[in-house]
């Protein structure tokens, strides 16, 4: 009887520790490769964080949509809440909408409703809690920028501008790529990289 | 009954403390002042001179932030890593991609509560970009991320993410094994 308790216990260690492994195997940087430029990128919906479903076809500006990964804790992502907001406040009577995703896992809907009161983010932030969207976009970092046209095709991808600090910002590259599709041009830089905080992934 | 209610842990609570009282003791006196941490800033032609200089051996770099909670994570293996290989010819340098008003607060903080010996940078430029892609031009600028050069300032290894210890010194192991033999 004894044994066959131990080796009971044996299993369900083994068990365990095999799901642990499974669950672990997906190190911090293992992030799906992102969307390519020109790609298109699906309709999809997620909660915001009133818990109300949205699609992205809902949400979509009739010039464009910007897609930005964001955090609650980041410092980088927090040094940009001033410019996102006001990016999405010029970019609005363009037609051009701002869409936030909080893909962090460990940052819930309560968390990033009171982030977006606190900084006065009035765009619409959706939680991506199991990172699918984050996933599907190869999103590694926050805050980390896709620019999608009129038709969901993707047409900028990388950090929102050069610098931390807003004193030292030299190439906006997000807001480039937004004006010159605005003025029927093509997009000159469509890829510089995000750096940030990587996105906690589930 | 009453008695061993009683008795029991208050002889308990003595004997903790007689066992905490001399380790505090001992603590107290063990504990050196510890020159603290100096963090150099670094430009991305400084960064570059330092990847492509002519070495003896090889040089591992790891890229963090305090903001970084697998960075943070990482370190302690980073500095048993560092003490270990040290004597062996490796060189490990450590650049921190924090904003530069850490440079005397948070950074060379939290290397002094690691204990950690290897020459400390913080990544000094207006645009990240550029030294991104000389260190790696696949590496997205996610951080950790940990970096092998061979002598010729080659990559022999790359770890995006936080490290595992076993696969590094793997590495580690076959640059600095291959020059000693």
């Amino acid at each position: 009887m004894k044994t066959r308790n131990l080796s009971i216990l044996l299993a369900l260690l083994f068990v365990i520790t095999a799901v642990g492994f499974a669950v672990g195997a997906r190190a911090e940087g293992e992030v799906p490769a992102p969307l390519a430029i020109g790609s298109t990128i699906e309709d999809f919906t997620l909660p915001d964080y009133d818990n109300h479903e949205r699609s992205l076809k809902s949400l979509a500006g009739k010039n464009g949509t910007v897609i930005l990964f964001i955090a609650v804790q980041c410092p980088v992502s927090n040094a940009y809440n001033e410019r996102m907001e006001k990016l999405a406040q010029d970019y609005k009577e363009k037609g051009i909408n701002v869409v936030g995703i909080n893909s962090n896992v460990k940052e819930d809907a309560a968390a990033v409703k009171a982030h977006a009161a606190e900084h006065k983010l009035s765009f619409t932030i959706l939680k991506d809690s199991a990172n699918k969207i984050a996933d599907k976009f190869g999103a590694s970092v926050t805050p980390e920028a896709y620019f999608l046209d009129a038709n969901n095709k993707l047409l900028y991808h990388g950090r929102i501008d050069n610098a931390r600090d807003a004193a030292q910002v030299e190439t906006p590259d997000l807001r480039n790529a937004l004006d010159a599709t605005l003025a029927g041009k093509p997009v000159e830089k469509t890829e510089a990289k995000a750096f940030g905080c990587s996105i906690k992934r589930a | 009954m009453r008695f061993s209610k009683v008795v029991i842990p208050v002889a308990l609570c003595i004997l903790l403390l007689s066992l905490a009282a001399p380790a505090q003791k001992r603590k107290g006196r063990a504990a050196k002042p510890r020159k603290p941490t100096v963090v150099a800033p670094i430009d991305t032609d400084a960064l570059k001179g330092l990847i492509t200089q002519q070495r003896e051996g090889p040089l591992l770099v790891n890229f963090w932030a305090t903001y970084c909670d697998p960075c943070r994570d990482e370190f302690p293996d980073l500095v048993k890593i560092d003490k270990e290989y040290r004597p062996r010819s490796l060189e490990f340098v450590t650049v921190s991609l924090d904003d530069m008003s850490d440079i005397k607060t948070a950074v060379p903080k939290f290397l002094d509560e690691m204990k950690a010996k290897m020459p400390a940078y913080l990544l000094n430029v207006s645009d990240p970009e550029p030294a991104i892609n000389l260190v790696d031009r696949g590496w997205q600028g996610s951080l950790p991320a940990t970096f092998l050069y061979n002598e010729k300032g080659e990559i022999v290894y790359r770890h995006i993410g936080r490290v595992n210890a076993a696969e590094l010194r793997e590495a580690i192991d076959k640059v600095v094994v291959k020059k000693g033999t």
